[in-house]
C-alpha cells in the first residue's frame, strides 16, 4: 500500500469508527442502566432511528452532488453500510431483548403486525445492497446490474418510513421530519428518471401543438 | 412483639403525617389535631386490621419515584416519555378549580381544598398497564372517586361520567400542536366510576403529586389501559349518553371506550398478550398481561356477559 492510498483510506476507516461507536456505547449505557426507565425500548428505538438517519443521509448524497455541487460521493458506501449495521443492531435488540428470542412471537408478528412486516421487508431489500457494497462486487457485476440492485434503497426507505408511521400512536415532530425528507428525496429521484423525462417531453410536445 | 406493634403504629402515624404534603395547608392543621388523637385509634387499628384497604393494593414491588416521574405519557407537554418531566413544571396547579355538570346542587364549582376537605386520604398501590405494552406499579395517595360522587347531587338519569383535562396552551406546550383533539377527555360508566377501585390520586409515594403525573387531581382506573386514567382534571360531568373520549375518537378501531386491559384482545397494530415491566433493566423479561390487569375478582362482575371483543 502506497502512502497516498493510506491517506485516502484512513479518514474513511476513521469515519466508520466515529459513526459506529454509538452502537456499543448505547449498549453499554443500557447494561449499566443509564438509558432511563425503559432501556430496551430506548436502545431499540435509538438504533432504528439512527439507521433511518444514516439511510436518509446516504440517499441525499447523490442529490447534494447534483443540485448543490457538494461532493460526498466518497463517503456514500461508508454511510450506507453504517446505516445497515444500525438496522442489524436494531433487529438484534428486537429479537434478543424485546421478544426474548421467541420464534412464536416473531412468526405471529410477521403475520399480523404491519409495522413489523414493513420493517422486515425493508431489511430484506437492504441485504443485497450491503453484500454488494464492496470493490469485489463492483468489479464482478456490470454497472447496470449494480445500479439496479442499489436502487432498491428507494423501496427500503419507503418501507422504513411506513414501519415508523405504523408503529407510532400519533404524528410526532420526528415523524413529520423524516417523512418530509423522504418525500423530498423521492420527488428529486422521480424527476431524474428517464420515464419522467420522457413523459414531460411528451406533455410539453402536447402543449406546443 | 412489643417492638413490632410499635413499629406498625409508628409507620401508620408516619403515613398519615405524610398526608400533610398532599393536603392543602388550611386542612393540614386540622389533621395534626387528628394525629394527636390517634393514640387510641391506631391501637384499635392494630387489633382489627382493616382488610378492605389492604386488599385493594397489589403486593407487587412499586417502581422507584425516578421511574414513575421520568417515564410519562402526557401529550399536553410533548409526545416523548421524557417531555412531561422536562416541561410540566410550567403548569399552575394552585389554585385549582373543578367544575361539575349534571348535578342539581346550586354550587357547581369547587376549589380543590373544598373537595379534599373531610376525605379520608389513603394509599393504593396499583398496577398501571399502558396500551403501548409496558407496565409499572405505583403507590398512589388519594381517595376513591365514589367518596366524591356520593357527596354530589348527581342527576338521577346519569349513566356516564365524563372527565376533562385543563386546556391551557400557554402552560402546556404540547397543546399548541394538534397532536390530539384538545382538551383531553375521558369517560367511565357510572358503575365503573362508583367502583371502590376507581381512585382519585392527589399524590404518590406519600408526597404531593408531581405535575408530570397529572397534578393536582387525576383519575386512576387500574383495570383499564393507562390513557383512561385522565390527568389534571378540571371538569367532571354526569351525563346520559356515552361521552366523547379523546383516543377512541381519534382511532375508534384501536382504542375502545371501555379499554379494559385484556391480553386476548390485541391492539390492531400490536399484541397485548405480554408487557414490559419498567424497572427490570435491559434484559428484563416480559410479563404475561392479565385480564382486567389482574383485578378480575374486583371488577369481573361489571362486565358479566359482555362480549369483550366487541366492547374493547
Amino acid at each position: 500500500m502506497t502512502l497516498s492510498s493510506l491517506f485516502r483510506s484512513l479518514p474513511i476507516s476513521l469515519l466508520y469508527c466515529i459513526f459506529l461507536i454509538p452502537i456499543p456505547l448505547y449498549f453499554y449505557w443500557g447494561t449499566v442502566n443509564q438509558l432511563g426507565p425503559d432501556p430496551m425500548r430506548f436502545l431499540e428505538h435509538k438504533y432504528g432511528e439512527l439507521g433511518l438517519i444514516f439511510l436518509l443521509t446516504t440517499l441525499s448524497i447523490s442529490p447534494l452532488f447534483k443540485y448543490a455541487k457538494i461532493n460526498l460521493m466518497r463517503y456514500r458506501r461508508c454511510i450506507g453500510l453504517v446505516a445497515f449495521y444500525y438496522i442489524v443492531s436494531h433487529i438484534c435488540v428486537y429479537f434478543f431483548l424485546d421478544i426474548g428470542l421467541s420464534i412464536d412471537i416473531l412468526l405471529s408478528d410477521l403475520q399480523k403486525r404491519y409495522y413489523i412486516i414493513a420493517g422486515f421487508f425493508a431489511f430484506i431489500t437492504l441485504i443485497p445492497l450491503a453484500l454488494t457494497s464492496n470493490n469485489f462486487a463492483l468489479r464482478k457485476l456490470d454497472i447496470k446490474t449494480w445500479n439496479r440492485i442499489h436502487s432498491l434503497i428507494y423501496i427500503a426507505i419507503v418501507l422504513s418510513i411506513f414501519h415508523f408511521i405504523l408503529m407510532s400512536k400519533t404524528w410526532t415532530g420526528e415523524l413529520y421530519l423524516y417523512t418530509g425528507i423522504t418525500i423530498f428525496i423521492l420527488i428529486l429521484k422521480i424527476k431524474s428518471t428517464k420515464l419522467y423525462k420522457k413523459l414531460s417531453t411528451y406533455s410539453n410536445a402536447d402543449i406546443s401543438k | 412483639m412489643v417492638d413490632e406493634v410499635v413499629n406498625i403504629i409508628g409507620s401508620y402515624i408516619l403515613k398519615i403525617l405524610k398526608y400533610s404534603d398532599v393536603t392543602p395547608k388550611n386542612l393540614y392543621l386540622n389533621r395534626r389535631k387528628f394525629v394527636e388523637g390517634l393514640g387510641l385509634t391506631s391501637l384499635a387499628f392494630v387489633a382489627t386490621p382493616t382488610t378492605a384497604k389492604l386488599s385493594y393494593s397489589t403486593s407487587a414491588k412499586p417502581n422507584t419515584i425516578d421511574e414513575i416521574t421520568n417515564y410519562n405519557n402526557f401529550y399536553e407537554f410533548g409526545t416523548s416519555k421524557t417531555d412531561p418531566a422536562k416541561y410540566a413544571h410550567s403548569l399552575t396547579t394552585d389554585p385549582w378549580e373543578i367544575t361539575f355538570e349534571g348535578v342539581s346542587q346550586n354550587k357547581k364549582k369547587f376549589d380543590l381544598p373544598e373537595i379534599l376537605k373531610g376525605k379520608a386520604i389513603q394509599e393504593r398501590i396499583y398496577r398501571l398497564r399502558c396500551v403501548e405494552g409496558w407496565s409499572m406499579v405505583i403507590p398512589w395517595i388519594g381517595f376513591p372517586l365514589r367518596d366524591l360522587i356520593n357527596e354530589l347531587e348527581i342527576d338521577s338519569d346519569a349513566k356516564f361520567v365524563a372527565f376533562e383535562t385543563v386546556y391551557r396552551p400557554t402552560e402546556m406546550r404540547g397543546q399548541k400542536r394538534a397532536t390530539l383533539d384538545w382538551p383531553y377527555r375521558e369517560g367511565l360508566t357510572i358503575e365503573e366510576a362508583l367502583h371502590p377501585l376507581t381512585f382519585i390520586a392527589t399524590g404518590l409515594y406519600g408526597k404531593e403529586l408531581p405535575n408530570q403525573n397529572g397534578a393536582p387531581f387525576r383519575l386512576v382506573v387500574p383495570w383499564k389501559y393507562g390513557f383512561k386514567s385522565i390527568k389534571s382534571i378540571t371538569k367532571i360531568s354526569f351525563i346520559k349518553e356515552q361521552p366523547y373520549t379523546t383516543w377512541s375518537s381519534k382511532s375508534p378501531r384501536e382504542y375502545g371506550f371501555y379499554s379494559n386491559v385484556n391480553p386476548n384482545v390485541d391492539h390492531p397494530r400490536w399484541s397485548q398478550a405480554t408487557e414490559r415491566v419498567i424497572g427490570e433493566g435491559l434484559f428484563g423479561e416480559r410479563r404475561k398481561t392479565e385480564l382486567f390487569n389482574g383485578y378480575i375478582e374486583e371488577v369481573g362482575d361489571l362486565y358479566k356477559g359482555m362480549d369483550l371483543k366487541k366492547y374493547y
